[in-house]
């Protein structure tokens, strides 16, 4: 009897344990079923992202791939995109989930292909379907680890209606530009709103380095030790960045303003542009029909110097798990997506570009950003930051600048941080 | 003994979810913290304390820590003084106390999250309600960039917290009050004290018991805040109001340096422990028994 008794303790807590484990790892796997191949023959893969406002869109894509492909079910699960950016590793990692799954391309991209999270998609036939100059983000080592899908012009939006009423167009350099700022501001107009609390400096920095450094891999250099934050190029986008501050070509205290009340300057017409991206088009003219918009990128150089029109990301890199039991089948719904019809379909009811070729956009906006597919553009320079900490200095000069340091010092406070982080 | 056979059974869920959900993690965190782990590879070399050396010596730890200190200091002294005012004034048998006890109180039930998307919307300077309100009251001069302007955003995020927990610190108060026996306000009141005088022989010392868990709990709950910061500023503008907490987060998932991370929170865990334990001993010392 007392043997017995000692034995309920163990035996009690294997239980509680083992309920508990299993209540910890049942999550948002509980209804994919085994995630494999059932009596039927029938596969199941499961697909894994952040964009829970293309769910609907995506749907219909994936009815119609199993229209096609009856032994194959696709289960979509989806996470918002800050739990996304630190719980799906854990998630994928073992291959139970994220058949195919998505990644941000730069610091994700880079941890994740260190651990070999990636298939090789490389000489994948559908690989032809998309513009290749808009894919090399997926690319590493010479392999082709994941396909960028969305491709987002990092320019800020102009109010086409109110550059016309002011007889402005979009200047081709610094001077032209300052003295577009100035008419509208003239004219009572906010020239820039600018979201200098959040996503602001990260937006902004693109184009206002682009031609101060025109070279596609200068953070590269930075992260590598073989250029600094306190060399020309920066200190000179800083300079420029306080000089729009200062003459007041930003809205008052625009180092509180978020991404929304940003957002509302420019879709109420009180702000002329929007430092942000095409991204944003189709939401700004679904709360404002009335609005007319385009993009621009601000040239902070002279005509003659200037290399770059504008910026692009590619992101939404879509990807086949290596632990993934059915790579087939993975690489199949890929292929689907990148059918022309099927690309063409999701871009107009999620108002994203693309970047499959020959892809037809419906509206105004999604054509706007299309217009620029054939523009002289960088991909976004901030992603090429691939520590987060060193990205977050680098944005974080722009917000000391604009808090009034002076940009020598501000380039120098960044650059010891990345000095610490190249120490290590 | 088959009494304490029994009490171990009811003590046996609560003590495996302790160990599951707090005891494991940070001896895992432990064992990571002497690793070079991104939190995504299969592999990880070990490196001894250089995490530990890294995280001491990052310009942007030793901030997070400084601005840690100063959100914790100016927290727990408007908190407590808030609370203990609203407790004496809510204490009394007013007809409105329970409708300005239950006011006051709510902030406390909301979620963090959820207040600090709306102050953050609230503090805009541009379209916020609180610029807003105080040019309409002719109160220009008072307007102010709250959470753009490094100088003063980790106070406005400070003021946030305190309006979020003043209420629920009230109520611990009041416990307190209630329990104070109304003999010895008499006897002090018959022996001419002043209200202040009062307050300072009776009241006080006799409210050290719920002084000490206000202080300790607004200490800990403080120091380590960050579901506020993360939502209002996410440390910014330019660190201001970067605090570990923040800083191990970003450290972590975006910058993929798990070990380094894990360092840092073992270093917060330390901190916390020896604040709480300093706490209890100075504040124990106070109280008084009549």
């Amino acid at each position: 009897m007392k043997k017995n008794k000692k034995l309920i303790l163990p035996l009690v807590s294997m239980l509680v344990m083992s309920i508990l484990l299993s209540a910890c790892g049942g999550g948002d796997n509980a209804s994919s079923g085994d995630n494999g191949s059932s009596g039927s023959g029938k596969v199941t893969i499961s697909f894994m992202h952040w964009r829970g406002e293309d769910v609907e869109a995506l749907n219909k894509s994936i009815d119609a791939f199993e229209k096609e492909n009856p032994n194959i079910h696709v289960e979509m699960q989806t996470l918002p995109s800050d739990q996304y950016q630190s719980t799906v590793q854990s998630k994928i990692s073992d291959g139970s989930v994220g058949d195919v799954f998505a990644s941000f391309p730069g610091a994700q991209f880079e941890a994740f292909t260190k651990a070999g999270l990636f298939t090789d998609l490389s000489g994948s036939s559908f690989l032809s379907a998309y513009n290749p100059k808009l894919i090399e983000a997926g690319q590493h080592d010479g392999k082709q680890y994941a396909i960028p899908y969305q491709l987002v012009y990092n320019d800020p939006i102009y109010n086409v209606k109110l550059f016309e009423k002011y007889g402005l167009t979009p200047p081709t350099d610094w001077e032209g530009f300052l003295a577009l700022c100035q008419k509208l501001k003239d004219n009572g107009i906010i020239p820039i709103a600018f979201a200098g609390a959040d996503i602001g400096p990260g937006q902004f920095m693109n184009t206002m380095v682009m031609n101060n450094a025109p070279s596609d891999d200068i953070f590269t250099k930075v992260e590598a030790g073989e250029a600094k934050l306190t060399d020309e190029f920066w200190v000179k986008t800083l300079t420029q960045i306080k000089e729009l501050n200062d003459k007041g070509y930003f809205q008052q205290d625009a180092l509180g303003t978020k991404d929304p009340a940003a957002g509302a300057l420019f879709i109420q017409e009180k702000a002329a542009m929007l430092a942000s991206g095409s991204y944003q088009l189709a939401q700004n003219k679904q709360q404002n029909p009335n609005l007319e918009q385009k993009l621009l990128a601000p040239i902070t150089v002279s005509a003659d110097q200037a290399k770059y029109e504008g910026v692009h990301t590619t992101t939404f890199m879509l990807a086949v798990n290596s632990k993934s039991k059915h790579p087939e089948e993975a690489k199949k719904f890929i292929e689907f997506l990148s059918n022309p019809e099927v690309a063409s379909e999701y871009a107009n009811q999620t108002g994203q570009n693309v970047t499959v070729n020959d892809v037809k956009y419906d509206t105004p906006e999604l054509q706007v950003a299309g217009e620029w597919a054939s523009k002289k553009t960088v991909f976004q320079p901030r992603f090429t930051i691939l520590n987060g900490d060193n990205q977050k200095a680098v944005t974080n000069s722009i917000q000391a600048v604009l808090s009034g340091t002076s940009p020598e010092e501000a380039a120098q406070q960044a650059q010891a941080i990345i000095d610490q982080h190249i120490g290590k | 003994m088959k009494n304490r056979i029994q009490l171990s059974l009811f003590l046996l869920p609560g003590l495996l979810l302790y160990v599951a959900l707090f005891v494991f993690p940070t001896l895992t965190g432990l064992f990571y913290s002497f690793t070079d782990w991104d939190g995504v590879s299969p592999s990880y070399a070990f490196v001894g304390l250089d995490n530990y050396k890294d995280s001491l010596s990052s310009i942007v730890f030793r901030k997070a820590f400084g601005n840690n200190v100063e959100f914790m200091l100016t927290v727990v002294i408007a908190q407590t003084f808030i609370s203990l005012v609203l407790a004496l004034l809510l204490v009394r048998n007013t007809k409105t106390r329970i409708v300005l006890r239950a006011l006051y109180f709510l902030p406390a039930i909301l979620s963090s999250v959820s207040v600090g998307l709306i102050w953050a919307f609230m503090y805009d300077p541009s379209i916020g309600l609180i610029n807003y309100g105080l040019n309409e009251a002719g109160m220009s001069s008072m307007a102010r960039n709250w959470i753009g302007d490094p100088k003063i955003a980790i106070y406005s995020i400070a003021a946030v917290q305190v309006w979020a927990h003043a209420g629920q610190m009230m109520i611990v108060f009041i416990a307190g009050l209630q329990g104070i026996p109304a003999e010895l306000y008499e006897a002090a009141r018959m022996d001419g004290g002043s209200k202040w005088q009062v307050f300072r022989t009776v009241t006080w010392p006799l409210l050290a018991p719920s002084a000490t868990i206000v202080v300790a709990y607004t200490t800990i709950q403080s120091f380590k805040a960050f579901d506020l910061i993360f939502t209002m500023t996410d440390g910014g503008p330019n660190y201001a109001t970067e605090i570990l907490t923040t800083y191990i987060y970003h450290t972590a998932f975006g910058s993929y340096s798990f070990g380094l991370a894990s360092a840092g929170s073992m270093i917060f865990l330390v901190l916390l422990a020896l604040l709480t334990l300093l706490q209890f001993k100075a504040l124990r010392a106070d109280r008084v028994s009549y």
